[in-house]
């Protein structure tokens, strides 16, 4: 395929705008599947991807289309629009010449398209912005179009206007693309250089690395160097995604697809990499990328304390498929061994926690997410602190700092107000505002990052009615005054519910959260206290009283299985919890450190 | 545990009971010959109670002469016939029946259920029903020997939020008209407290009353709310408040003080007797007897299985009449969870488990079942051992049911 037939293309876009259907249009549209094989985002394989909806990995596929008796290759990445996998945006963007900016027509400019836009430019990429769902009854396309002027700087006479659901203005938009996307440049004959901006763990293949070549020619057969780690594979196969695995016998500059080397572990293909031939090496590698930070970890732990090996496991297992999570032994009085992972954000947790728990049927005890830390000590050293316990006491912190991060909102311009004093209440640093045009404005905060991943995507909504977006980058650590809060049940600290909060709200925190564990936590034969501290000063307590009373006097008609079964129910809850000395604490009370932070 | 569904259609108790006592059973240690027990449901009652959830239907008179068909139908499945030396009329309410059902009723039964000598036959009763002289003559008339009178109170405020028909007054008329009718019948009252609004002052009273009307067997329950009825929605919508776990227990303590100091022994959480009048069926339940059970909802025992027919009255009748099993499911206990249930039934009854005895029939020691939980049980003085008996303390009666959910493991 010569190069200039080639265009290598990505659809980037806040989340639900229509990346994915619009994806579905051009396979549709160029023949790559046939209405028969169609089935709604038909990128979206991953069982967790068809549950939510959403796209949580990056998909790529090679599609043929003629335009005036020229046959081209359109290489197009679809990409997710959540927050939380930002990074496979980025990863993908490097991988080509263009892209599109989808808009929805009626919510117009959101906080995920601008953060995607300024990537795009960033990447130096063509950039078409694209109006999709036209045929909603209600849509608000001048406006739009006057959002994506004044808040991306794009030429609105630029944008097409689609319907990715009925197909409408799509031919347009194809051949917006090959007339607009510039060609790749490389030359197929120059040294090797393959940028490896993507990797899958296949059961039955191994790893599946995804390459855009930049220059030269990759074939089978061929001994090939991954220029950072060093190592060379032969190459086994090599193909295009159409939108199935199709292999051919080279891929030229320009191109994009995948290779097979036999390589079994995912740990072994850095993303970022660069791939070029053993025997005639290219001098300089390409610029890799920054590797996803992880902004939140928590404690996973077996419940039933034997399942620690099959958890180990199961953890090993994901992390074959999703490198963009971490996890490292842990041990707590209170829960026993475990792990301590990080991730992403709250959904990429979540799925995390999913995926255990449904692939590998193991029931957890997890603990309450926190953010990264950083402590200097009096001695002058500067500590990670990925985990409450790691903190030390108080007389040997010099300095106690938290990851800050710059958010961007895009809201209705009758809610500035509700955000500003939500940003407030966050310890948020006021930046900007810029009116979008009559109705939106845009407002930019610092917030800690601590204040932002767990809820705050939420409250905006709700403060927002639904309309408002936001969008966060991590930049850098802030000195300020927090504390380690922690937990005593029946006068014994409970390692795993220790939290770090800001001084200023660890009274009302404390309060709030004992009163949360009186909930959770069923009453025993004893009295139970329940205490906040901040080092030996107790700032909150709360007593569960003991249970007296627990009989059911009639045990009717002889009807014994069914009294039993109740019990049995009750055991059934009982499943989650965890002993702490003579007290069984739920899986439940473990979370509510996070449901305590607000709701007082 | 094994615990199935059944749905095809096969006469599965039959199957069951063939399989269980048969000759091949021996080893089970269960023949027709052991099992002297057995329970009838009648599900039939004029209103639903507010926080009754059994399986009954209300206001259905037209249902009963289906009902009698099936529980023929039921009966006729029977591959022996029993000699009983309990019998249970439960319900729902049997009186609902006219003098002729229960006339027919008990026909059907004996025909199938032979009686021994000196068998005790109960039959529960609405007070309302029995102020009926054709209804008592009825029952004179059957082998009833035991007549549980669903008293509940005999405060009026009480019995109002309970929806019960009969007026104190009428209680007293009940008995003296039973005592005429039958001067052998033991009369047993079923009470209940801690209802809504019910003070300690009106629950002593009402156990005052009880006791000057000298019956020979009382019950005393505390009100639970179970999902599903009236109760339960009203609790959760503030109309109904349950009272303090305190004065519940208080009451607790105030009936089995009360009943006792006149004279009743306590002989098993609820329940309390004249010496020589203890409930003879619901001690096969406690003692780990089989008993066979008929009728919509009703549980039986029978060589280690422990089945339930269907609760729905309408799916029951359908069953019976269609020739299909009325078992909704059913769970052979192996000889743990035999030797389990026989442990926390057996701590029901005030005089407890006798230790070797247990070991030796069950081969299982309570240490092994209890593990740990024993030895913290009898440490904060729920449980006690006394004489090779291990029982409950008068503290442990709070919490039986805490202690019950640990033998079940
Ligand atoms: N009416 C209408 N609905 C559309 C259109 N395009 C997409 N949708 C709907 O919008 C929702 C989101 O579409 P997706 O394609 O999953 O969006 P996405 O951008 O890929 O979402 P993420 O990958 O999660 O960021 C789905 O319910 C689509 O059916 C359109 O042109 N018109
Ligand atoms: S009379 Fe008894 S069985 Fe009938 S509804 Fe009332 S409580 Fe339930
Ligand atoms: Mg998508």
């Amino acid at each position: 395929m010569k190069t200039e037939q080639i265009r290598n293309f990505c659809i980037v876009a806040h989340i639900d705008h229509g990346k994915s259907t619009l994806a579905d249009q051009f396979l549709l549209k160029t023949g790559a599947i046939s209405e028969r094989e169609f089935r709604e985002q038909l990128l979206d394989d991953l069982d967790i991807e068809r549950d939510r909806g959403i796209t949580i990995k990056a998909q790529t596929v090679a599609l043929r289309y003629a335009l005036d008796g020229v046959e081209y290759e359109l290489n197009l990445i679809d990409t997710p629009g959540h927050v939380d996998f930002h990074y496979e945006v980025s990863r993908s963007l490097a991988a080509c010449e263009g892209a599109l900016l989808l808009v929805d027509a009626f919510q117009g400019v959101q906080a995920q398209t601008v953060a995607n836009a300024y990537a795009a430019v960033e990447a130096d990429l063509t950039i078409i912005p694209v109006l999709n769902k036209i045929d909603l009854p209600v849509t608000r396309i001048d406006e739009v179009l006057e959002e994506i002027e004044t808040v991306l700087g794009l030429d609105p006479s630029e944008a097409l206007l689609v319907s990715a659901k009925t197909g409408q203005g799509v031919d347009a938009l194809l051949q917006a693309i090959v007339k607009r996307v510039p060609p790749p440049q490389g030359r197929p004959d120059a040294p090797l250089r393959a940028l490896v901006f993507d990797s899958k763990y296949d059961a039955y293949r191994g790893v599946i690395t995804y390459v855009r070549v930049k220059e030269g020619t990759l074939q089978k057969g061929q001994r090939i160097r991954f220029m950072k780690s060093g190592t060379e594979h032969e190459v086994l196969e090599l193909g295009q995604f159409r939108p199935g695995m199709v292999a051919c016998d080279r891929l030229t500059a320009g191109q994009v697809g995948y290779v097979l080397t036999g390589i079994k572990e995912l740990g072994q293909v850095h993303v970022g990499d660069t791939l070029t031939d053993a025997a005639r090496p290219a001098r300089v590698a390409l610029p890799g990328y920054k590797k996803p930070q992880q902004m939140v970890f928590c404690g996973m732990f077996p419940t039933n304390s034997t399942d620690f090996e099959k958890l180990r496991d199961a953890l090993q297992k994901l992390s074959l498929n999703d490198s963009s999570f971490t996890f490292q032994p842990e041990t707590s009085d209170a829960l026993g061994f475990g792990f301590r992972c990080g991730f992403l954000g709250m959904l990429h947790m979540e799925i995390v926690q999913q995926r255990l728990e449904r692939e590998a049927g193991i029931d957890l005890v997890q603990t309450a997410p926190n953010v990264t830390y950083e402590i200097l000590t009096r001695t002058g050293e500067v500590l990670r602190i990925d985990n409450p316990q790691q903190v030390p006491d108080a007389g040997q912190i010099a300095e106690f700092r938290e990851p800050i991060a710059r958010v961007t909102f895009i809201v209705p311009a009758g809610n500035i107000g509700t955000v500003m004093q939500l940003c407030e209440d966050r310890r948020g640093v006021y930046r900007s505002t810029e009116y979008l045009g009559p109705e939106r404005a845009q407002i930019v905060y610092e917030l800690p990052l601590a204040e932002i991943v767990y809820d705050l995507h939420d409250k905006l909504k709700s403060a927002t009615r639904g309309y408002g977006t936001m969008d966060y980058e991590v930049i850098g650590f802030r000195p300020a005054d927090l504390v380690k809060m922690d937990i005593l049940v029946k006068g014994r600290r409970v390692d795993a519910l220790s939290t770090i909060v800001h001084r200023s709200v660890a009274e009302r925190r404390g309060r709030a959260l004992v009163k949360r564990l009186k909930k959770e936590i069923a009453r025993h034969q004893f009295e139970i206290a329940l205490q906040a501290a901040i080092g030996s000063r107790v700032i909150a307590r709360e007593t569960i009283s003991a249970l007296r009373k627990n009989v059911t006097a009639k045990c009717y008609g002889g009807d014994i299985t069914r009294k039993r079964k109740l019990w049995a129910k009750q055991r059934e809850g009982k499943k989650r919890m965890k002993q702490f000395g003579e007290v069984e604490i739920p899986q439940k009370a473990f979370l509510a450190v996070l449901e305590a932070g607000q709701d007082d | 545990m094994q615990s199935t569904k059944t749905s095809e259609p096969i006469r599965l108790k039959d199957a069951l009971l063939r399989s269980r006592c048969g000759a091949g059973a021996v080893g089970i240690g269960f023949t027709p010959q052991t099992v002297r027990s057995a329970y009838v449901h009648v599900p039939f009652c004029r209103h639903r109670c507010g926080y009754c959830d059994f399986a009954l239907v209300a206001g259905r008179g037209d249902l009963v002469e289906a009902y009698l068909e099936g529980v023929a139908a039921e009966l006729a499945e029977l591959p022996w016939s029993f000699e009983l030396d309990t019998l249970y009329v439960g319900g729902g309410t049997p009186t609902f029946l006219s003098p002729g059902q229960l006339r027919r009723l008990f026909a059907l039964l004996t025909d199938r259920l032979a009686l021994r000598r000196g068998a005790e036959v109960t039959i529960e009763a609405n007070p309302a029903d029995l102020l009926d002289a054709r209804k008592r003559a009825a029952l004179a008339d059957l082998p009833v020997t035991r007549i549980s009178l669903g008293v509940q109170s005999l405060d009026p405020a009480v019995l109002k939020t309970l929806e019960r028909d009969h007026r104190p007054a009428e209680i007293h008329e009940v008995f003296a008209a039973l005592r005429a009718a039958r001067s052998d019948w033991q009369l047993a009252c079923d009470l209940i407290f801690a209802v809504p609004g019910q003070t300690i002052a009106s629950w002593q009273n009402t156990l005052q009353g009880v006791i000057a009307l000298q019956p020979d067997h009382v019950s005393a329950y505390g009100l639970t709310f179970e999902k599903g009825t009236a109760f339960w929605s009203r609790r959760r919508r503030g109309v109904l408040t349950e009272l303090p776990e305190d004065e519940q227990l208080r009451m607790y303590d105030v009936a089995i003080d009360r009943l006792t100091a006149a004279g009743f022994e306590h002989y098993e959480i609820s329940n309390l007797a004249r010496p020589g009048c203890r409930s003879r069926h619901n001690l096969a339940y406690w003692t780990f007897q089989p008993y066979l059970a008929f009728g919509p909802g009703a549980a039986w025992f029978v060589g280690g299985v422990r089945g339930t027919n269907h609760r729905s009255v309408f799916t029951w009748l359908k069953r019976v009449h269609a020739g299909v099993s009325p078992v909704a499911e059913f769970e052979i206990l192996d000889a743990e969870q035999q030797a389990r249930d026989r442990l926390w039934l057996g701590l029901r009854l005030r005089e407890g488990v006798e230790l070797e005895t247990f070991r030796q029939e069950t081969g299982f020691c309570v240490d092994e079942l209890l593990g740990a939980r024993l030895r913290e049980h009898v440490q904060q003085g729920r449980l006690t051992v006394c004489d090779g008996r291990l029982m409950l303390t008068r503290e442990g009666l709070h919490v039986a049911d805490s202690v019950f959910a640990d033998c079940v493991g």
